[in-house]
């Protein structure tokens, strides 16, 4: 009978934790994965809304809106026609000025300003490079200054950095040596909350192949 | 100890019981638009909870929840509106079918585009960019001269200004975040093409309209130029221009939520003008001293203010030879002092209502010396505006507003020796009210219907204008629209200043476009007519003022304009083709028939070239314009209006060079090929001894316009330029 109850006791608390991923961090985790997982568009839209739907709820925590909005950026980077892209963009811009709203100085925010920038350098560079890639690089400068050892900041910035170089026919070493920064850095990356993002060595490495 | 298991048991079913009972209370359903397309991608949740789904394939969606009892259900998707429905959760699974409407910035909405032009809001699918008015060739980084390149323009080469339509220069209005510019151009002189006294680089944004345009803006017959300035600026600066025709510097300093920016600028064109020969007897060549300033502040949450004011300086001396006597020199000189301020303030208020209030001052003094007399001329504008809006529903946005306009306007005309020989002058008050509906009558299909109605003081009457256009989506990438609207405008100044109870000159639009953009490229073709009446007829005697000013003019101007721009068939090419069909006359002024008048050309075409050279760090281009002749009137053939000028051609060019990160040189040179265009004749007012009229060409002082600076930007990492600025 002991075993009995004990048996069915675990099974029912093995069901419910199953059926219902409680607590906030798990399913921030949850999705977290999934973000960085994804790749078709739809996949993407699938997480992103997940993460708007945990940001409405939970009106107090930026990473949320963090997460949802790099998805857009995502979305933006997969996505064909020009104007989607753009709205892409727009809705991510939105969605880090309303996490702004919620924490103070956040360098991981100013990076993500940055690299929404940076990406509408991408959609069209000959009408849209002398507009926004001064406008991004300023902004990555900021978000290195708030956080020198935000690698993620380093390595956009370094990507900018690194199309000046390229444009000016002059040697990226400043932008190496960024990258070699941001490299060592993602390497010992302690997160100072479990949900801190934790992307960006990939893009790190694949910007250091074109160094001398 | 079985009592103990029993509880156990009990309570573990509890537990179960709580599970199970969750995985019960399912909501499920479908979400469509409105023509019943599954929408995929919907985010589909229970408000304040993590619950929900995302709408999949066939617009399908489910989700399981633990909530009880009145809970709202909310469906989101980019593009559409937000819905909000009450669900009544009571353990019984739910199939629910959402209707989404599309949203204010849906991506492929209907827009109204018969007639205009859009340009900046770089991110949205426009005709131009910001950019495009700098590194056009041959407009010389003027406002009027980027615009000037578009269809329904005409070259009037000795002006500068717009001339939209058949229309004269008067009848295209610029404004400034709804605020109408009065004296939007500097003076210039004798067949010059005046500039625009507002630099690009104050604007974001901004909309050309050759027609049928919204019943918010009045005051303008054939076109409205609206202007959006910049928001609040992001970046402490310092910029440096050095040119052949002057120096400026401007400054920006930027903090949290405001931003002000300034700029002071002092052009004078008499070295150049030591190396280029001018075909005028200049005494003083033109110099002006500019100042100018731009606050913007961001009031709470959603607020913006802007004020900005421009004060400007200038002045040129020139000796004017008549044809009557030749050989007696007329001493001219101009002095002008301007200055504008313009403030506005907008805001939501509570039930999702908008206000925008507004306010402009221009205040312009012309005094103009000829031999012993002296003209003397303050002009004072006030334009106050308080608009409306909000969108009550999917369907139906509204707009409605009040503005009040004042015109003070003094002449007097003064003589060595006798003193005060002339004055006049009038003060007008002109009240007006509008309001505008646009209605979404489908997905596909967009109206909009208004009406405006301004009092004229000084004539003392009441007009109305009703203007309705209409817009259907034909696919993805196209659409047709048209639009049908009254315009009408205050007779000129000088036409006032002789019998100012005249009332306003009036004019009916009617447009049919089709526009298709696809990535890249944008085709659009627009046919126009448009009617006038009620224009100002007088008659001109051979010596003193004209006399006999009434209302009794009219004219037609109707024609086909074309479009075509392509950036992405060749790398790093883009380029722009734009034709305009005018067929116009008028019987209007002291014209003794209906006739062309002088400033229309029937065929006018342009093409835009721009390419940028990676491998020199250089964006180049080249414009051509064409013009087909302008007739003029020559006493000595019978007849009006009987003989025709040759066609105009300018071909111009320009180069930008980015010669490190934070400085450019810019040159640029019209009419490379050195044409003499001849924008006319001009006649002398009495036969000689033969019985003929003496006569001479209107033509550029100079054939070439040559250009050089050098733009420096000083910011604080060194990775801002001019470019979009210049």
């Amino acid at each position: 009978m002991k075993a009995f109850c004990i048996t069915l006791g675990l099974l029912a608390i093995t069901f419910m934790s199953f059926r219902t991923p409680s607590g906030y961090l798990e399913i921030m985790q949850e999705n977290i994965q999934q973000l960085y997982e994804a790749q078709a568009i739809e996949e993407l839209q699938s997480v992103v809304n997940a993460f708007t739907r945990i940001a409405q709820a939970e009106q107090k925590e930026w990473h949320p809106l963090y997460y949802a909005a790099f998805g857009n950026i995502m979305m933006s980077s997969r996505a064909e026609a020009t104007s989607v892209k753009d709205q892409y963009l727009d809705q991510a811009e939105e969605l880090v000025k309303q996490a702004n709203e919620r924490v103070e100085k956040e360098s991981e925010l100013k990076a993500l300003e940055g690299f929404v920038q940076m990406m509408r350098v991408a959609v069209d560079p000959a009408g849209r490079g002398p507009q926004y890639s001064g406008l991004a690089t300023q902004t990555l400068s900021r978000a290195v200054q708030m956080d020198p050892k935000n690698p993620r900041a380093l390595t956009l910035l370094a990507q900018m950095e690194m199309g000046t170089a390229r444009f000016f026919g002059s040697e990226p070493a400043e932008a190496c040596a960024k990258l070699d920064k941001a490299i060592a850095l993602f390497g010992n990356d302690q997160p100072e909350h479990p949900l801190d993002p934790a992307w960006g060595l990939e893009s790190a490495r694949a910007a250091k192949q074109q160094c001398p | 100890m079985l009592y103990c298991s029993f509880r156990l048991l009990l309570f573990l079913c509890y537990l179960t019981g709580t599970a199970l009972s969750q995985s019960d209370a399912k909501i499920a359903g479908t979400v469509v638009d409105r023509n019943g397309n599954s929408i995929i991608g919907a985010n589909v949740f229970l408000v304040d909870s993590y619950d929900g789904a995302t709408s999949f394939e066939g617009g399908r969606f489910s989700f399981s929840t633990a909530l009880q009892g009145e809970q709202i259900l909310r469906v989101t998707f980019l593009g559409y509106e937000d819905t909000e429905l009450p669900v009544n959760l009571n353990g019984d699974s739910l199939n629910l079918h959402i209707t989404l409407a599309v949203g204010a910035l849906e991506l492929d909405q209907v827009v109204i585009t018969a007639g205009s032009f859009a340009a900046g809001g770089e991110k949205r699918r426009e005709v131009l960019q910001p950019l495009d008015i700098v590194t056009t060739a041959g407009a010389t980084a003027d406002l009027a001269g980027v615009f000037n390149t578009l269809p329904g323009t005409q070259a009037v080469g000795e002006e500068g200004r717009l001339f939209v339509r058949g229309g004269e220069g008067r009848e295209a209005k610029t404004f400034i975040d709804g605020m109408l510019v009065q004296n939007f151009y500097s003076p210039a002189a004798p067949n010059t093409p005046s500039r625009s006294r507002f630099l690009p680089f104050m604007f974001s944004g901004a909309s050309f309209s050759t027609g049928g345009y919204s019943a918010e803006y009045g005051q303008a017959l054939s076109s409205a130029l609206v202007l959006h300035s910049k928001p609040v600026a992001n970046q402490n600066r310092l910029d440096i221009s050095l040119m052949s025709v002057g120096v400026d510097a401007a400054f920006t300093k930027a903090w949290d939520a405001s931003s002000l920016s300034g700029k002071l600028q002092y052009t004078n064109i008499d070295p150049y003008f030591s190396l280029i020969n001018q075909d005028i007897d200049w005494i003083d060549p033109p110099t002006s001293y500019e100042g100018s300033f731009a606050y913007r502040k961001k009031m709470g949450t959603s607020g913006i203010l802007k004020l900005f004011g421009n004060g400007n300086h200038s002045s040129f001396s020139l000796n004017r030879y008549s044809l009557d006597e030749p050989g007696q020199p007329i001493w001219t000189d101009l002095r002008n002092n301007y200055a504008y301020f313009n403030a506005t303030l907008h805001d939501e208020l509570a039930g999702g209502w908008i206000y925008r209030a507004g306010t402009s001052l221009t205040y312009n003094h012309d005094r103009i010396g000829l031999n012993q007399d002296e003209v003397d001329q303050p002009e004072l504008g006030f334009h106050g505006k308080f608009t409306l809006q909000k969108r009550i529903s999917a369907e139906l946005e509204l707009k409605t507003g009040t503005e009040y306009f004042l015109t003070d306007f003094q002449q007097t005309l003064r003589d060595a020796g006798e003193g005060e020989v002339f004055s006049a002058g009038f003060t007008d008050h002109l009240p007006a009210f509008f309001a505008e509906a646009d209605l979404h009558l489908s997905a596909k299909l967009l109206a909009r219907v208004g009406l405006r109605s301004e009092y004229y003081s000084l004539s003392r009457d009441w007009h109305v204008a009703p203007r309705a256009s209409l817009a259907y989506k034909t696919g993805g990438n196209s659409q047709i629209s048209a639009a049908i609207g009254r315009y009408q405008q205050a007779p000129a100044t000088e036409q006032r200043l002789h019998a100012p109870t005249l009332r306003p000159e009036k004019a009916t639009h009617y447009i049919l476009n089709y526009q298709i953009m696809r990535e890249g490229r944008t085709f659009r073709i627009e046919t126009y007519h448009k009617d006038y009446d009620d224009l100002i007829k007088y008659q001109s005697p051979r010596e003193g003022s004209p006399s006999m000013h009434t209302n009794a003019g009219s004219g037609f101007a109707r024609g086909i304009d074309l479009f075509w721009r392509d950036n992405r068939t060749i790398k790093n090419v883009d380029y722009w083709f734009s034709y305009s069909f005018l067929d116009t006359r008028r019987d209007y002024r002291d014209f003794p028939e209906a006739a062309v008048p002088s400033f229309a050309s029937r065929h006018n075409f342009s093409i835009v070239y721009k390419q940028f050279v990676p491998t020199i760090k250089s964006q180049i281009g080249a414009t051509f314009r064409y013009a087909s002749g302008r007739p003029y009137h020559d006493p000595n053939e019978p007849g009006f209006q009987n003989r025709q000028t040759k066609a105009y051609q300018d071909l111009s060019f320009n180069l930008s060079y980015l010669i490190s990160q934070n400085m450019i040189l810019h040159a640029s040179a019209t009419n490379v090929l050195g044409r003499n265009n001849i924008f006319g004749r001009e006649f002398a007012s009495r036969p000689d001894e033969e019985g003929i009229y003496a006569s001479r060409a209107i033509r550029q002082p100079a054939r070439r316009f040559l250009f050089l600076g050098l733009f420096i930007t000083l910011s604080k990492d060194q990775v801002l330029n001019q470019l979009p600025n210049l």
